[in-house]
């Protein structure tokens, strides 16, 4: 132990600086992305209260969509996307809502996340859905609400405010139904 | 009045450990025994005030004082005593107190075992100790107060305070909000405590070997005196893992034991260096080798039980485990922060000092091979790593937050994993020092040339899949070796002093149980890892919608949709619950009851599957979905798991495993004569060079 090795040592001398530099950046480099992700965390999700962000959704038809012409209505949101195994639990549920409520001036919003456009389309086939649906480009729309993954879904009452946050997928029709009636209100 | 008791306690053992974190300091500075003395007796108080506080929370969660936020949100009247109890550690606040006990525990245990002979370090150890004891109590008693109570203000806002703010009345609701549903499964009961058991115990070899660096006592100690600390910490978080898998097989419904979550690999990853430690410190006992390397390994295990926990605690990643939202992040980074920049730097600084006693002899000695493991076991925690942080560096650059998934994971590691079963197969029956590739193929090329006959045979027998062949290969090598090495040894022991087999296997365990104790730990692996070719390569599924009467056929099994019923429960479920009948290769086996139950508290569903469990394999029967009229179609998914099984019961040897490598041992520690035998060879050397 006491023993040093000439050799070794002036072989180990040099790179040692540039040791220290590196784990100094390493450790520094760590404690900066942390903190940044810790800096978005506390941002936090739009929540229940919160107002709802305004977007404009082309949707696969090519129409255009914008959130803030839809006020004075009750609008749902739902992310997701076809690669989402989660996803096809509620998929069939929420067109089957969709047709029950479209008539009360319900609006319906599919907004399809990360996601190529005939798998999605091909998707949407499937399922037989039916309300408008179309890709958040540049996954603006996503970071609008900071979604946590898909599904999300959203409910927007008529003040324009989130009323109702599901995440992940609703687990039967009928808690779909019981959140958009206490939206819709008596 | 039990609630001002337990916060008055609370803030004791908070005022408590500070003073012993400065007292020690200060004492250990200036040669001040007096004040040392003074912080170890600190140190002994906080675990008692603690304990006091954590029953005063237990107390109020069993008797349903609603006032009390904490109580409110994770009990309600239909739960049992024992969740209630268990509710200690089922949100932020109570485990956080929780983890303080737990860690006020050890540190006490550390201070009260030898303190007379580690003089010069266990200043330091309460020092290190007591600062995170004191980090974890502060954030309780001033952001995550389990004792705060509801107010109700003049205006009907609810707000939560410990004191009674200014014009409000007391607020006690007549029910709680329930314990998370998901959590009330018996598995979730052991879990969080075992993995807070395994993270809290890896303090004690971190803090030994911060006072190791600060004393400039860089010989064998620390190593020596935290040996079984770091055991005992790895046999928990083993077990905490091993529970966590089989609670997500059983509660999460995806037929599934590992998800590759962010939380799940932020427990793994301590366990990893914790692994690649316990390896590597015998190179140093044996060889006086890798001392840096495990000074590193020691702060990197205790720095990424920090990050995990910060993980969890912080909402900086999305994941089942998180915890809501709080205020405690920014303060949880603050002290990782710190943490980190100690521990740099008081490692650069005693670097010089910390130099190898030997050199490397031959590549396939015991000491070169315990260092490909390490470097392997360092491989997967770089992917577990950089899969962690991915998504906040690529949103760092790109403004998108993009998460790899588990296909990133299990490609990665895959390579990674095979080369450790590989090691594990050579490394046994190769010697310290020098050693040749020779002698290593003299003592190999039996069970080699036996290990090929299982795929051989499995795949005579119609097994095609390359993976699962060349698993069995490595698994039957690793058997065999490790079989071979206990009937080497039992045989070398006859032949000396004449026992019989039993008795001389039972001595040679004995004897050298850390050695042997890892034998058994290595073939808890090997089943292991047979559970995980069986699910990850044989498991099938498929799922379908049938009315009464239909049946869905996999594998060689076969269901029929017999009847579903739905009813209220005593404890606030609405379960729906179905019934199918099993059949395997056309017999009879029996019923299942997949379920789905929904908790009206707090809105929840969980489902339960059914499941038919053999040695051979489980059928797995969740029930997804039904028709609201009549209940007479359901939506059922089913899976296959092959060797599922073997995962569990490879799991307990593994603890067996453990536990005998970390049974105590009477008399004399073994390694202080091996450390004074090293001593005298390197005297001996020095004067020969003279």
């Amino acid at each position: 132990m006491t023993e040093g090795n000439p050799v070794e040592t002036n072989h180990t001398k040099q790179p040692r600086r540039w040791g220290v530099i590196f784990a100094w950046a390493l450790v520094l480099a760590l404690l900066g992305t942390l903190g940044f992700g810790l800096a978005r965390a506390q941002q936090g999700s739009i929540g229940v209260g919160s107002s709802v962000p305004d977007f404009t959704l082309t949707t696969f038809e090519g129409d255009e969509i914008r959130v803030a012409d839809l006020r004075g209505q009750v609008v749902l949101l739902n992310f997701w996307a076809s690669w989402c195994t989660t996803c096809e639990l509620e998929a069939r549920e929420l067109e089957q809502v969709y047709q029950m409520y479209k008539d009360r001036g319900v609006v319906f919003l599919g907004i399809d996340y990360v996601d190529t456009e005939p798998e999605a389309l091909a998707y949407l086939e499937q399922y037989g859905i039916t309300y408008p649906n179309g890709p958040d480009l540049g996954t603006r729309i996503s970071q609008a609400f900071r979604i946590r993954g898909v599904p999300e879904t959203y409910i927007v009452g008529s003040d324009g405010r989130v009323a109702d946050v599901m995440i992940g997928p609703y687990p039967s029709l009928q808690e779909i139904i019981t959140d958009l009636e206490a939206v819709l209100g008596p | 009045m039990i609630a001002n008791v337990g916060c008055s306690s609370l803030a004791m053992a908070f005022l408590a450990a500070l003073y012993g974190a400065i007292a020690a300091a200060y004492g250990a500075r200036r040669a001040r025994p007096r004040y040392v003395e003074s912080a170890r007796h600190a140190m002994l108080l906080t675990w008692p005030l603690v304990t006091v506080s954590a029953l005063a929370i237990i107390w109020l969660l069993v008797s349903g004082d609603y006032q009390i936020h904490y109580v409110a949100s994770v009990t309600s009247n239909s739960m049992p005593t024992y969740l209630k109890v268990t509710a200690l550690w089922g949100g932020q606040a109570g485990s956080l107190v929780f983890w303080s006990w737990l860690m006020a525990a050890f540190a006490s245990a550390a201070g009260i075992r030898k303190w007379h002979r580690d003089r010069e370090l266990l200043p330091w150890v309460v020092v290190v100790t007591m600062v995170t004891l004191a980090f974890f109590l502060g954030l309780v008693v001033f952001f995550e107060n389990p004792f705060a109570r509801l107010w109700l203000t003049p205006e009907g806002r609810q707000v939560t305070a410990l004191f009674q703010p200014r014009g409000t009345t007391p607020l006690i609701p007549s029910d709680g909000q329930g314990l998370n549903p998901l959590l009330r499964h018996p598995g979730m009961i052991i879990h969080p405590p075992t993995l807070y058991l395994g993270f809290v115990s890896f303090v004690v070899p971190y803090a030994f070997a911060i006072a190791a660096l600060v004393t400039g006592r860089t010989d064998d100690r620390w190593v020596r005196i935290t040996r079984r600390w770091t055991l005992v910490a790895w046999l928990f978080l083993s077990l905490g893992l091993i529970l966590g898998g089989r609670w997500a097989y059983d509660v999460l419904g995806w037929g599934g034991y590992w998800g590759w979550d962010p939380v799940e690999i932020a427990a793994l990853m301590p366990w990893l260096t914790g692994t690649a430690f316990l390896h590597s410190v015998m190179v140093q006992e044996k060889k006086g080798m890798l001392k840096r390397w495990n000074v590193i390994l020691i702060i990197l295990t205790y720095a990424l039980v920090i990050f995990g926990t910060f993980l969890t605690r912080s909402g900086v990643l999305s994941s089942v485990h998180a915890f809501a939202q709080s205020a405690i992040g920014p303060l949880f980074f603050l002290f990782i922060g710190v943490t980190f920049v100690a521990s740099l730097s008081l490692l650069i600084k005693r670097w010089d000092d910390l130099k190898s006693e030997n050199q490397l002899g031959s590549i396939v000695s015991r000491e070169a091979l315990f260092l490909f493991n390490n470097l392997l076991f360092m491989g997967i925690l770089a992917v577990c790593f950089w899969g962690v942080i991915f998504p906040l560096i690529s949103e760092l650059f790109t403004g998108q937050k993009v998460t790899v998934g588990p296909p990133f994971y299990e490609r990665a590691n895959s390579p990674l994993g095979i080369g450790l079963l590989l090691l594990m197969a050579i490394a046994p029956l190769s010697v310290f020092g020098q050693t040749s590739w020779k002698l290593l193929g003299r003592a190999l090329w039996k069970p080699l040339a036996l290990s090929f006959m299982v795929p051989f045979f499995s795949a005579l027998r119609g097994t095609t899949n390359l993976g699962a062949l060349l698993g069995y290969w490595v698994i039957s090598l690793i058997t065999l070796v490790t079989l071979y090495e206990f009937w080497r040894g039992a045989l070398a022991r006859r032949r000396r002093h004449g026992e019989s087999l039993p008795v001389a296997l039972w001595k040679l365990t004995s004897r050298n149980r850390r050695r042997y104790g890892g034998y058994v730990i290595h073939l808890g692996v090997v089943l292991m890892v047979l559970g995980v070719i069986g699910i990850e390569i044989f498991q099938t599924e498929t799922q379908g919608t049938l009315v009464q009467g239909e049946q869905l056929t996999l594998d060689r099994y076969t269901m029929i949709y017999e009847s579903l019923t739905q009813f209220d429960t005593q404890d606030g479920r609405n379960v729906t619950r179905a019934v199918v009948s099993v059949f395997r290769d056309g017999k009879n086996v029996g019923e299942l009851y997949p379920r789905r139950d929904f908790y009206y508290s707090s809105q929840q569903p969980m489902t339960i599957p059914g499941v038919r469990s053999t040695l051979e394999d489980d059928f797995y029967v969740l029930l997804v979905g039904w028709e609201s009229i009549g209940l007479s179609g359901a939506t059922f998914k089913v899976y296959h798991n092959p060797l599922v099984n073997f995962l569990w019961i490879g799991g307990l040897v593994f603890i067996l495993g453990t536990m005998v490598a970390a049974w105590p041992d009477r008399g004399p520690e073994p390694v202080l004569k091996l450390a004074k035998k090293r001593a005298a060879t390197a005297r001996s050397k020095i004067g020969g060079l003279r």
